[in-house]
């Protein structure tokens, strides 16, 4: 039915640059393939944390969807998990709706519906909103006021906006600065630090957590291990906030403004050598030191160990995953492991790993999740040992697979130890 | 007074663009859902559970806010053109939804621009996610069979053949609907079967004037069997040929149903078919059942008994629930919650458009 699947080598990719990256590999330019890590990133909504999901990071809310039906069909998966079975609403807009914006008027009445159903008052209600407000260009500031003076609760605007995932604020960012829109101007504690960037925690075994207790920090804040409404407006005392994720980056730039929090950023690596250095920088910044010593050791050891029973096979690597695609080959390949694959999405960020990788793996092939030719790609043309990622098992279904898209977030030096763990665990 | 359109309990169905993708599935055309991404996510990832075992062309259009806000129709073509160059597809089906209904798109125009630059046949749905599936299913069918339907086939009736219409895994109890309906048919005598969405192909559609006849086995199949009979004058009948096996799942016995007062909530032609095979083997009973069937889908008045109703809103299924004093109510596992306090017997029938479940829990999704 097809011919090839659309593909490019590191070194081509390299060759072409930031500034001239294939329009196979531009989103806006195709049709996008209904592929696995697709599905999950251009439907914000959609699985994992997309926007619902995201919303209700807030303790004790819950989330009134204005939409028509097609928008809240999936929403009965997250129905599905323990703690959100009880949170979502649904103001269903008909066809009419779509058209005069009639929904608008209703949204404070439903929003009191709401409040007044449940045995306890939620702390805050987030109105979710999607395209059809999008395109009427609805002034959601304006009807969350006018709810919140008809219900007495808090109500706040989280933009499902499919249409923005490119913009300049796509998604999965305004929901990040909605959920901390709630904190209010506190007296800083010094001893206080806020992690921004997931809904979910770190593992319990990051070392992120001891290097921070080694600099005198006493209480690590995160969105998803505050318990209660009274712990997440503990936020409000954070010295600072480090930012792990470059979408929290707007929430965190609010912050700075409302609250005067500074912030500072680290990225996911796996790259042992370029996460010491991290650490050494990020221990320079704030004026402390950390001892790291041993959870580089017992990386670099797992690794290793990985090495000496396996041998330098051969990995594919997708983007459905926590881990940044390239950075991941990258390590992988200075590891001493083969990357003939890649399936990612790519944008200029990615460059910075691009660039090593075209040295020392040029021939890794780069497969776009986005292509409509993935409908043909053959897996038995790859000579893949292990794939890494949800989207690459689905390519490779028969080929031993380590999704590492659980939810608690790895970090760090544990990150590393973890996935070889994982990947022992999938060859063994 | 409940506000419009509030749902506190039961979660949206499966929207007229899962419909629509799901007639077209197997199909081979290219499938574009028009749409920011969104909408082809819930299609693929949730609404069709072919999608993790059987590759189909479905692609979302990928429209970003300045697509929309001007318009642009032909860059969408643009991208159409490019793949169907790397793609062989039969025709191509553009499926709406919220985005160009919102911005009011022409349809009409959009398939001829389209047709005219891809050279292939191009079918649009207008469907808009504010309808539930079974408008997509029937606007899919319509369009298929009044494009592809060919009358050179008209006068060449194969005997002992029929077509049946209305089975996606939408409304089914399993991925194994269409071949269970092809064997039971086959079985009583019916030499050629084609269920139209499951297991046909394009070629069948376009043979539709050669069935002797259709079976309809949902209500979204009704207008595009009345389009066949009024152009081909192929007669059509509703039935759910699985409803033996679905009978045999509800674990009712023929002495359990006397006197009492039951709820059948499904899509319509199940539902009446059920009422039929329970009120048959309670013939002999001194108190006989009273059934009233409920849908939250197409009530067609010519298969509708008195009572028969169609749910629209959350607060009319309350009430309904509520006021009914019914003894026993099949439906759908995932009204259960809804209905409160309800002290009767609640049976399960699983109808996947509604919790995304068949019955047994296959795995069929992607998202979990």
């Amino acid at each position: 039915m097809i011919r090839e699947p659309y593909s490019i080598s590191i070194r081509e990719l390299n060759e072409a640059g930031a500034d001239n990256i294939p329009q196979e590999l531009i989103p806006a330019t195709q049709l996008i393939y209904s592929s696995p890590a697709t599905l999950a990133f251009n439907s914000p909504g959609a699985t994992g944390f997309g926007v619902k999901r995201a919303g209700l990071a807030v303790p004790d809310s819950v989330m009134l969807l204005v939409a028509p039906g097609c928008c809240g069909r999936n929403t009965k998966l997250l129905s599905e998990i323990q703690g959100y079975e009880d949170r979502f609403f649904f103001l269903l807009m008909d066809e009419s709706d779509i058209v005069n914006g009639d929904h608008l008027a209703r949204v404070p009445d439903a929003v009191r519906e709401v409040v007044d159903y449940l045995d306890v008052k939620p702390s805050v209600v987030m109105i979710c909103a999607t395209c059809v407000d999008a395109l009427l260009g609805t002034d959601w500031d304006r009807v969350c006021r006018k709810a919140e003076e008809i219900s007495g609760v808090p109500v706040r605007p989280c933009y499902m906006y499919a249409l923005t995932r490119e913009g300049r604020k796509p998604p999965m960012v305004l929901v990040r600065k909605a959920v901390y829109s709630l904190l209010e101007p506190a007296r800083r504690d010094p001893r206080t630090v806020n992690i921004l960037g997931y809904f979910s925690p770190l593992t319990d075994d990051c070392e992120l957590y001891d290097l921070l207790r080694q600099a005198g920090v006493r209480k690590i804040n995160e969105i998803s291990r505050c318990g209660d409404y009274e712990s997440y407006l503990g936020m409000s005392k954070a010295n600072f906030n480090i930012v792990l994720n470059h979408e929290a980056r707007t929430a965190a730039d609010d912050l700075a403004k409302r609250l005067n929090i500074p912030y500072l950023e680290l990225t996911r690596l796996y790259q042992t050598d370029k996460i010491a250095n991290q650490y050494n920088a990020f221990a320079g910044s704030i004026g402390a030191s950390f001892d790291d010593s041993v959870y580089r050791e017992r990386a670099e050891r797992t690794v290793s160990e990985f090495r000496d029973r396996f041998g330098s096979i051969s990995i594919t690597v997708g983007e459905m995953l926590n881990a940044n695609a390239f950075e991941l080959s990258l390590a992988l390949v200075k590891y001493g492991f083969r990357v003939p694959e890649i399936y990612s999405n790519v944008s200029r960020e990615d460059y910075v790993y691009i660039r090593h990788l075209a040295e020392i793996s040029p021939e890794t092939r780069l497969f776009t999740n986005l292509s409509p030719t993935m409908l043909c790609y053959d897996c038995s043309r790859s000579d893949a040992d292990l794939t890494i990622g949800k989207d690459a098992e689905y390519y490779h279904p028969d080929c031993p697979n380590v999704p590492w898209n659980e939810e608690k977030q790895p970090f760090g030096y544990s990150g590393v130890t973890k996935l070889f763990e994982k990947m022992t665990e999938a060859l063994a | 007074m409940s506000v419009k359109g509030l749902h506190k309990i039961i979660y949206p169905f499966a929207p007229d663009q899962s419909g629509a993708a799901a007639v077209l599935y197997e199909l081979g055309c290219m499938i574009i859902i028009c749409d920011a991404g969104g909408c082809a996510g819930n299609v693929c990832g949730f609404d069709e559970p072919r999608w993790l075992r059987t590759k189909s062309a479905v692609f979302s259009a990928g429209l970003r806010d300045m697509d929309a806000i001007l318009g642009r129709d032909d860059l969408m073509i643009e991208k159409i053109v490019r793949a169907s160059d790397k793609i062989d597809a039969k025709f191509v089906a553009i499926i709406g939804t919220p985005v160009p209904a919102t911005i009011a798109t022409d349809y009409k125009a959009l398939r001829r621009m389209a047709e005219k630059r891809i050279g292939l046949p191009v079918i649009t749905v207008d469907s808009n996610g504010a309808l539930w599936y079974d408008s997509g299913i029937e606007k899919t069918y319509l369009e298929c069979f009044s494009r592809f339907a060919s009358d050179a086939a008209a006068g060449e009736v194969i005997p002992r053949s029929a077509g049946v219409i209305g089975v996606t895994p939408l409304d089914s109890d399993s991925l194994t609907a269409g071949k269970r309906i092809t064997d039971d048919l086959t079985a009583s005598g019916t030499e050629k079967v084609i269920c139209y969405g499951a297991g046909s192909s394009f070629e069948d559609f376009a043979d539709a004037a050669r069935m002797e006849k259709n079976i309809v086995v949902a209500a979204s199949g009704l207008k595009a069997a009345r389009y066949l009979r009024d152009r081909f004058g192929t007669p059509y009948e509703c039935s759910d040929p699985l409803i033996e096996d679905i009978r045999r799942g509800i674990p009712l016995s023929t002495e359990d149903l006397e006197g009492k007062k039951i709820l059948i909530i499904h899509q319509q032609v199940r539902a009446n078919a059920l009422r039929e095979v329970l009120l048959k083997e309670a013939a002999g009973l001194r108190d006989k059942p009273q059934i009233t069937a409920a849908t939250w889908f197409m009530l067609d008045d010519e298969l509708s008994e008195d009572g028969d109703l169609r749910i629209r809103e959350e607060s009319d299924f309350f009430e309904l629930i509520g006021n009914g004093s019914w003894d026993i109510i099949i439906a759908d596992g995932s009204f259960r919650r809804a209905a409160g306090d309800f002290g009767g017997k609640f049976i399960d029938l699983p109808h996947f458009a509604v919790s995304g479940h068949f019955a047994g829990e296959e795995s069929v999704r992607f998202y979990t």
